[in-house]
């Protein structure tokens, strides 16, 4: 071994000592340094542990509170559906227990009623005429007036449909002379839409107003007719044959439009001499007729209601027919009515020109009548007792001035119709029209100034009190069936009182 | 003279034909019959005032009303949206 060789073992085992510790003890036992290394990193794992265990906490607490939260919803909607539960059976204890609304009642009603329904409408009345006249009228009648009469006039409505009603008046009256009966109307109405009625059957003349709304007893604020719609008709009273009419709407609320167009058999009269008496369409007359009438009636309400100026209502009127063989009946009018508040007006003018047979001048007639009554509604009189204000808060006078201008009267229809023969009541003649049975009315220039006090029990249970004073001028003549003209003469007036009750039913 | 009336009535039937059906009142929604219960309150005394005295609902069944308004609208030429909403305030007392 060289020397070399030696050195290299020296540097190795040197090397070794130094790399090497020199006490066995020392490499089993850790150092400090080491044990709090340890610590630290065993602190550091435990520091994550709890870490993620609140972690794990939180987690679990917020499931609980969500449990805890659902818990308590599905608590809430048990109690709410046992609060609404108990409600609902409350209620229904209550419906079961009460009796139906009208509604329900209603609907059950009509359904037990059927779809086919009827209905009785109409009126009924008792009057007392008193009529004292002053003198005869051209020699042919002198009579007074002291009775009383009853009308029935019961209408009745069928309704097989919605839109299909059948309606029918019986105009029946008891007077001095006995029983009369009419068959006023008798009509279907089919709804066709909105705009389009057809009317078929015997009906009013849809002429003006009068005929069609004013006649019922109870509607008529007096207990007479106008001269030109009662005992002197410038237009026939009724028609049998069709209508079409409808109404409509033009501009704001209340402001309308309604039209009426007929035809039917045409016109009718007592007989073919000057001043023959228009007749009931129902009447053995009708047979002159062997033509067909045309008519049409326009009325407009112009006024809007939203502005409370009232309701003003304006129409025109056209009749034309062939009566007796092609000689024609030309007639037209105008109409109108208003009302605001307590006071109603309303009035007619009316023009008819009949040509006549052989050769005979022209039947021309006018007629008008204008009309007003003012409910003393908001009476209130001081110094006398509420009940006295109360009677008289039911008062409505009236006054009314009607006129007719023919050039002749038929003495047969005078004789007929003055109350001599059938009892005040024209049945049949002029239909369930009240009259005062004066001859006075029957001038060939009649005039009439009607003052009437209405008491109103109810809407339509009325007693009319009615004061005629009757202004016949001079002029015309009479006419006897063989067409003799015999000139009027002087005309008296005459007075005559009416009283009537009437009810509408 | 036949002419005239053919003439006038297929007018009207034209007329007619153009309009819609006839209203009802069946299945009325709450809101529809408050809304004709108050038009019917302002139109009854006005429109049945026209011809005669206004006469209270409280006098008919509802089922009279639906006949006596069917003759009420056609003699009155009451136009029907105004009819229907008189007969909703009269049926309702």
């Amino acid at each position: 071994m060289g020397y070399g060789k030696l050195r290299g073992l020296c540097l190795f085992f040197g090397a070794l000592w130094l790399i090497v510790p020199l006490h066995p003890a020392s490499a089993a036992a850790p150092s400090e340094e080491q044990m709090l290394r340890r610590i630290m990193r065993e602190v550091n794992e435990l520091k994550a542990d709890k870490q993620q265990d609140e972690e794990k906490i939180q987690d679990l607490e917020q499931r609980v509170g969500a449990i805890q939260n659902q818990n308590h919803q599905l608590k809430e909607a048990n109690q709410k559906l046992q609060t609404d539960t108990t409600a609902k059976i409350a209620t229904l204890q209550t419906k079961v227990d009460a009796p139906p609304s009208p509604e329900e009642f209603g609907g059950a009603f009509d359904r037990y009623l059927g779809t086919h329904t009827f209905t009785v409408t109409g009126a009924a009345g008792g009057q007392f005429v008193y009529n004292q006249q002053n003198a005869a009228l051209n020699n042919l009648h002198h009579d007074s007036q002291n009775s009383f009469f009853v009308d029935w006039e019961p209408m009745i409505l069928y309704r097989p449909t919605d839109w299909i009603l059948f309606q029918g008046v019986i105009s029946t009256g008891f007077g001095s002379t006995g029983t009369g009966v009419d068959l006023s109307t008798a009509d279907f109405q089919i709804l066709a839409n909105k705009y389009l009625t057809v009317v078929a059957g015997l009906f009013d003349q849809p002429f003006g107003d009068w005929y069609e709304t004013q006649s019922p007893m109870w509607v008529n604020r007096f207990v007479t007719a106008p001269l030109p719609f009662g005992v002197e008709s410038v237009v026939p009273p009724g028609e049998i044959g069709v209508q079409l009419r409808g109404g409509m709407q033009f501009g704001a609320l209340g402001q309308d439009f309604d039209y009426t167009v007929w035809g039917g058999n045409g016109p009718n009269y007592s007989s073919t001499v000057l001043g023959a008496a228009v007749s009931s369409p129902t009447s053995v007359a009708s047979s002159q007729s062997s033509g067909k009438s045309i008519g049409a009636r326009f009325r407009v309400y112009p006024l809007p209601l939203e502005k409370e100026w009232g309701r003003l209502e304006l129409g025109a009127s056209t009749y034309n027919g062939e009566w007796n063989n092609r000689d024609w009946l030309t007639s037209w009018g105008v109409d109108f009515n208003y009302f605001i508040d307590n006071l109603q007006t309303r009035g007619e003018w009316l023009e008819a020109y009949r040509q006549m047979p052989n050769g005979q001048t022209s039947d021309n007639r006018q007629g008008w009548y204008v009309q007003a009554g003012y409910f003393l509604g908001g009476l209130n009189v001081p110094y006398i007792p509420d009940q006295l204000n109360g009677y008289l808060q039911r008062l409505e006078p009236l006054v009314r001035y009607s006129g007719v201008n023919q050039r002749g009267v038929s003495t047969d229809d005078l004789a007929a119709a003055t109350g001599i023969g059938l009892g005040g009541t024209q049945v049949g003649l002029v239909p369930d029209f009240g009259i005062n049975g004066s001859p006075a009315t029957y001038a060939p220039h009649a005039r009439e100034v009607a003052l009437g006090l209405d008491y109103w029990f109810a809407p339509s249970i009325v007693w009319q009190n009615e004061f005629d004073i009757e202004l016949p001028r001079a002029g015309g003549v009479f006419v006897s069936p063989t067409g003799v003209e015999t000139p009027a003469g002087a005309t008296p007036n005459d007075r005559a009182f009416l009283s009537q009750f009437t009810v509408g039913f | 003279m036949k002419r005239i009336l053919a003439a006038i009535v297929l007018a009207t039937l034209a007329i007619g034909y153009a309009g819609v059906p006839v209203s009802a009142q069946e299945n009325l929604s709450a809101a529809e019959h408050r809304r004709l219960f108050r038009e019917g309150a302002k139109l009854w005394p006005v429109y049945c005032n026209t011809c005669h005295n206004a006469r209270p609902g409280s006098e008919k069944a509802p089922y009279e009303w639906d006949q006596i308004m069917m003759h009420m609208r056609t003699l009155g030429n009451i136009p029907p949206d105004d009819a229907n909403a008189i007969l909703v305030y009269l049926k309702s007392r």
